[in-house]
């Protein structure tokens, strides 16, 4: 029987929502060919992680140690890579994160499986998968195929795909597996999780988001939006390229490496709608974008849009709100 | 502390409206410039940096025409001391094939670190690197943003999502994705790229490295590209900026937002 | 007056002229030793060509250091510095006088005797007191009303040459004076000095008298040797380095310096620009000497006017108390400094924020009445930057954009003449190799790529079509003209640009080159070599109206006050004051009225140069809304702008300040189209 692996991702006693969303991919990819749904979990000793899977796999292995408790590339690849030999699945996901990224490929070598990364589709076509990719930061979709193997690793984007939603009939079955004794020492060691988002403003509280991007051009231009934000009572936020060019503090930033954010009206000011960007703003309710570029990918994510300069929108608010 | 970073050329795609080429895989490039890698660029700052603090000697490698030896004049000029070409001629490339290159050309080389961009800006990647330490039995890590190197360790910072980071000791020597925004790169002037010149270049044809074929063979292909869907995508609102405003501020408040 | 009296008087047994000799030899010795120190650095600093165009030179020293043309710009100071500056030119004879006298060498007696000496003691007189006048004049100024550009000069010093100089003239007239009572002899002539001075001594004893002859004597020589030794070693060094100074001075404007003058590939050169002072040539090392800290850069730049960093005088101070301190008068030469030891001359002598807040404008170099300039020595010290990336970061993106892509935004070089499209229907022709037409118009980054510098582009097609004028574009073709790239410091990147453009321009026939932008064209015109004929569209139009073929005819609404405001790289750097006056005047119903500061005395809009991608942070407000309120207080509430950054800087401070009320901004260009039917 054909098996389709979903590895879990957790931090700090928590599944990801990447987690989720391949689940529910998965589930959709194996019933066509009546695959099996396997999570796999590494976890730390009585994580009980399992219990918040079941719903959502026909499978949910288990291997818990205490030395699995945080994420470790070596670790996780030697207990995988055992396992994959053995069950030999027709698939295995990952999540396009950090961690993933530290994953993925080096498990594709050692298990000598071809990978394909930050995937935003999956079909299986005679019997291989074929996925679809985001190249030029978005500009561009491709459609890329593999070479014929055993087995074949996908990391996929998060938000690509929607959590499950309709609760399943069946409860999977938790497997506990033994941690191979001889699991080579690994070479890296966990020290600490710090937080960078902290600062003097939650954006994620925000009901109103004024946010900028790349679009700004200077740092003396963030002022007049700054005004506008004041005028509107909204919270300034923004893309990466601002904090990376050091013109706002990173709590401001919204994104995979910021914050998402849950606001009722999220206006992006000169952002071009870049994946990782976007990411964060899933949640919000309204997305209205201003953007001098008539094909930036943002517009495809709005819910309005506004193909214009945005000083001169921001300067057309300004006015209107002192008027009113 | 020896460093070999591995840099890469792409096309500069930000302003422009990309255009599918004949054949359907890729994009035409004529009217393209050329830019180093935005990731690769932190990294051989980075490199230079660790270099001036511990001493040491950095390399510079890429898999390229002599087109792209334009990157490597340029890590060069940053402070690098050598720099490698490898000429892949007509193969087609992969991030596994690429890998297994750039695996060969290193193994004998002697270093601590081995620095790689997050991911590449063309095809977005994000697995060379990865696959690469695990081709040469290294340590490794992705997506970091700091390194301070400690005796045959380094204490690592990487960027997970959600605004945490999170720290580690790895044991060197090591291989790390670099992220954007770890340093400030500094600039190098057109005279300071002429004069590196003077420095080591080598180049070296892929056949010399004596890899089989199942390695130059790529594993992922891809079929076609397309444009975005013009999905259902925004509501554009039209006008001039004063009712484009009228318009965006009865839509703020109709969703519930007091302006 | 007694013949050889102070050489034959005896002091302690010896005459007096041994004393004169031994004083003399003694000064004059020690001068010579200061002097050669002092040139120690001009003998081993970068070479500078500065010998062409004699008769031009001693035009320019005729008018700028004889006459001093440039003293009166601040009227008062400069009335005060004509009186000492040519007491010093007609009591130079009497010093000289007075020096041999005492070395028994009368040489000027002859002369003396004859009627111009008769007239020239009355001069002389009449100066002594012009001088001393003068002087307290000075240093009660400096005193009471305190001028502001005297902030951070020494006025020690001031005070104390001001007292020497008067000194002097006392000596000299307490001197003659003396002389008159003791020997009066009849046919002396009016001499109102030393006449007075015998007023003041009339009814003391002889030997007092003599006591008085003598003592004045011999204390004016000594002070004498103590000021001419004096001199080298402060701001009064200017008295015999000026004339000099002026002499070498720039013939040309608006061009900046190659990095050295006696290589011609850059690619030759170990290291670019200044790292040490040796670096600067004779030239800037000679200005560093003639500083007077009289301030009145300081008083026009811009910048320093805003709060940044940037005061051109306590830049040349320090600069020359480096030099000083580099190769002292006694004691050891800072012997070949490597990065290690010594100071760093940008980062310990003058601060990184002082070289990065300069626009280049050129206000200080319009102002120094002794001609020290200040754009090539900045750029070359930002040249330096930049080779050792020492440059702010946000250059980086700028510089990399104009290397790839010819343009500082980034944009795609095949889209560079899509603004085209905006202007209508109007035919733009796309120049190639080989094509032939009589005006080449250069639009360059900001009208090719930017909004406000595109719809100037638009308008200036606009008149060319009215005016049937034959033009084209280069398209892209164009690379950005590399002047501000030069002005950051890239050198190569400039090098580079211009290379590329000559090589386009080599093979397309055209009569004349017309430019949107002030700083194109300055740099095509400066920088660029070869000989064709660049204009600014200001001369460009100014030349059709005054031929006919251009007529203004409808007229404005007169409801505006309209002024101009003359960008820095048309009016100061190329003199370019009148050709757009005239193209405002023929338009029938404009109001304009002339701010106090505008020709050669324009405030920078703040644009243009390196301003745009880098914050000094100390700055208290902008450039523009300075200018701005400068135009308000003239009465105007309209500003015409010659300049695609002036235009932008404008619209953005009226903007940022809440001024769209009362301050419009329109662009000389579009002004003239729309009254043009």
């Amino acid at each position: 029987m054909g098996e389709i692996c979903v590895v879990v991702e957790h931090r700090k006693g928590e599944i990801r929502d990447i987690t989720f969303e391949m689940l529910s991919k998965a589930r959709e990819l194996c019933r066509p060919f009546s695959h099996r749904l396997t999570a796999l979990v590494l976890a730390g000793k009585e994580a009980g992680l399992a219990n918040g899977l079941t719903k959502w796999a026909d499978r949910v292995v288990v291997f818990e140690d205490d030395r699995l408790e945080t994420f470790n590339a070596d670790l996780y690849k030697d207990i995988l890579n055992r396992f994959i030999q053995k069950d030999r699945p027709f698939m295995t996901l990952m999540g396009h994160t950090s961690w993933g990224m530290d994953l993925a490929p080096a498990l594709s070598v050692k298990t000598g499986l071809p990978l394909a990364t930050d995937c935003v589709d999956i079909q299986a076509k005679d019997g291989r998968p074929m996925v679809v990719r985001q190249i030029y930061s978005g500009k561009l979709f491709s459609r890329v195929s593999f070479k014929e193997s055993s087995g074949y690793l996908i990391t996929v984007r998060p938000g690509a795909f929607l959590p499950p939603d309709a609760e399943p009939g069946s409860e999977g079955e938790v497997v506990k597996q033994e941690v191979p004794a001889d699991l080579a020492e690994p070479r890296k060691a966990f020290v600490e999780f710090v937080e960078t988002g902290a600062g003097e403003i939650d954006i994620t509280q925000a009901d109103l988001l004024v946010s900028i991007g790349r679009g700004v051009g200077e740092e003396e231009n963030i002022a007049t939006i700054r005004e506008l934000a004041d005028r509107m009572g909204a919270t300034l936020s923004c893309s990466r390229p601002v904090v990376d060019k050091n013109w706002l503090p990173k709590f401001h930033q919204v994104g995979t490496s910021g914050k998402s954010v849950r606001p009722k009206v999220y206006l992006a000011l000169g952002i071009s709608g870049a994946f990782q960007h976007v990411a964060g703003i899933t949640g919000a309710g309204t997305v209205i974008a201003v953007n001098k570029d008539r094909k930036a990918p943002i517009f495809r994510v709005a819910d309005y849009g506004v193909a214009d300069d945005l000083f001169k929108v921001a300067d057309a608010l300004k006015e209107k709100l002192a008027g009113a | 502390m020896n460093i070999i970073v591995c840099i890469k050329r792409v096309p500069m795609t930000q302003e422009v409206d990309l255009e599918i080429d004949g054949k359907g895989k890729g994009i035409k490039t004529e009217a393209l410039a050329y830019v180093i890698n935005d990731w690769d660029n932190y990294c051989i700052e980075e490199a230079v940096r660790l270099q001036e603090s511990f001493g040491g000697s950095v390399t510079a490698i890429t898999i390229g025409s002599e087109d792209d030896e334009e990157i490597l004049r340029r890590a060069l000029a940053m402070g690098a001391d050598k720099a490698v070409r490898i000429d892949p001629g007509a193969l087609e490339l992969d991030g596994f094939v690429v890998s297994n290159i750039l695996k060969k050309a290193i193994q004998g080389m002697d270093y601590d670190l081995v620095f790689t961009g997050v991911q590449a800006d063309d095809d977005n990647g994000g697995m060379v690197g990865i696959m690469l330490a695990e081709a040469l039995g290294l340590s490794h890590a992705a997506v970091v943003t700091g390194v301070e190197p400690e005796g045959d360790a380094a204490v690592i910072r990487v960027e997970l999502e959600g605004g945490t980071d999170e720290i580690s000791k790895i044991r060197l020597p090591s291989l790390l994705t670099i992220q954007t925004g770890i340093n400030e790169p500094r600039y190098v002037s057109i005279m300071g790229i002429r004069k590196a010149r003077k420095k080591e270049l080598t180049v070296i044809p892929v056949a010399d490295l004596g890899l089989s074929e199942e390695d130059l063979t790529p594993r992922t292909r891809i079929e076609e590209v397309f444009l975005p869907p013009e999905t259902t995508g925004a509501e554009m609102i039209e006008g001039d900026a004063a009712s484009v405003a009228a318009q965006l501020i009865k839509i703020i408040k109709e969703k519930g937002v007091n302006i | 007056m007694s013949l050889n009296y102070p050489a034959d008087a005896v002091y302690l047994g010896l005459p007096g002229w041994v004393y004169a000799w031994v004083i003399s030899i003694a000064g004059l010795s020690l001068f010579a030793y200061i002097i050669y120190k002092r040139s120690f650095l001009i003998r081993s600093a970068a070479p500078d060509p500065r010998f062409a165009h004699m008769g031009k030179r001693l035009l320019d020293l005729l008018l700028y250091g004889v006459i001093q043309k440039r003293q009166p710009r601040y009227l008062w100071a400069g009335v005060i510095h004509l009186m000492i500056f040519w007491g010093f030119v007609v009591l130079g004879l009497r010093s000289i006088d007075l020096v041999t006298q005492g070395l028994n060498i009368p040489i000027l007696h002859p002369l003396m005797e004859t009627g111009f000496g008769l007239f020239y003691n009355t001069l002389k007189d009449i100066f002594e007191l012009i001088v001393l006048g003068a002087c307290i004049w000075a240093i009660l100024r400096r005193a009471l009303i305190r001028p502001e550009r005297y902030e951070g000069s020494h006025h020690w010093e001031a005070y104390l040459v001001l007292g020497l100089i008067s000194f002097l003239m006392l000596t000299d007239m307490f001197y003659e004076g003396a002389g008159l009572l003791l020997e009066p002899s009849g046919s002396t002539g009016w001499l109102p000095a030393s006449q007075g001075a015998a007023l003041i001594l009339r009814g003391s004893d002889p030997l007092f008298l003599a006591r008085v002859h003598a003592a004045s004597y011999w204390l004016h020589i000594l002070t004498f040797f103590f000021f001419l030794n004096f001199l080298p070693l402060g701001k009064h060094f200017h008295i015999i380095t000026a004339l000099p100074n002026v002499f070498f001075k720039r013939l040309s404007t608006g061009g900046i310096k190659p990095a050295r003058w006696d290589v011609e590939d850059i690619d030759e050169l170990d290291s670019m620009g200044v790292e040490k002072v040796e670096d600067f040539t004779w030239k800037h090392i000679l200005d560093f000497y003639t500083c007077t800290e009289c301030g009145r850069c300081s008083d026009n730049c811009p910048a320093n006017s805003v709060g940044r960093p940037l005061s051109p005088k306590m830049l040349t101070m320090k600069l020359r108390d480096h030099c000083f301190n580099t190769v002292p008068l006694f004691g050891k030469k800072q012997e070949d400094r490597s990065e290690e030891d010594g100071p760093v001359l940008v980062g310990d002598i003058v601060s990184h924020d002082e070289i990065w807040s300069c626009t280049t404008c050129g206000a200080c170099e319009a102002e120094c009445p002794v001609f020290i300039e200040y754009i090539d020595k900045i750029i070359d010290m930002r040249r330096h930057l930049i080779e050792t990336s020492q440059n702010p970061k946000t250059f980086n993106q700028v510089l990399m954009h104009v290397e790839k892509t010819g343009n500082p935004f980034g944009k795609p070089a095949a889209k560079r003449a899509d603004w085209v499209g905006e202007c209508g229907d109007l035919p733009v022709k796309r120049l190639k190799e080989g094509d032939a037409v009589d005006v080449l118009f250069f639009v360059d980054g900001y009208g090719s790529y930017d909004p406000a510098g595109q719809s100037i582009a638009c308008d200036m097609v606009r008149a060319f079509n009215k005016g049937g004028i034959d033009f084209g574009i280069l398209g892209p073709l164009e690379k950005d003209s590399g002047h501000q790239v030069r002005r950051m410091g890239e050198e190569g990147l400039f090098q580079l640009l211009m290379e590329e453009n000559m090589e386009t321009l080599k093979e397309i026939q055209f009569n004349r080159i017309v430019t949107t932008d002030p700083h194109a064209f300055n740099t095509l015109k400066n920088d660029y070599p070869g000989s064709f004929r660049v204009m600014h569209y200001a001369e460009f139009f100014a030349a059709l109206l005054d031929e006919g073929r251009l007529k203004p005819s409808n007229p404005l609404d007169g409801q505006g006050v309209y002024t101009y405001h003359d960008p820095c790289y048309l009016g100061r750097h190329n003199g370019i004051y009148d050709a757009p006056r005239r193209l405002l005047g023929a338009i029938p119903g404009l109001n304009l009225v002339e701010m106090k500061r505008s020709r050669d005395r324009s405030f920078c809009c703040g644009g243009g140069d390196v301003m745009l991608w880098h914050e000094i942070e100390q700055e208290e407000m902008r450039m523009a809304a300075k200018r701005i309120e400068m135009a308000r207080e003239a009465g105007a509430n309209v500003i015409v702008t010659a300049c695609p950054f002036c235009y932008i800087h404008f619209e953005d401070a009226v903007k940022t300040g809440g001024w769209e009320d009362e301050m419009r901004v329109v662009d000389l260009m579009r002004l003239l189209v729309s009254t043009l039917d």
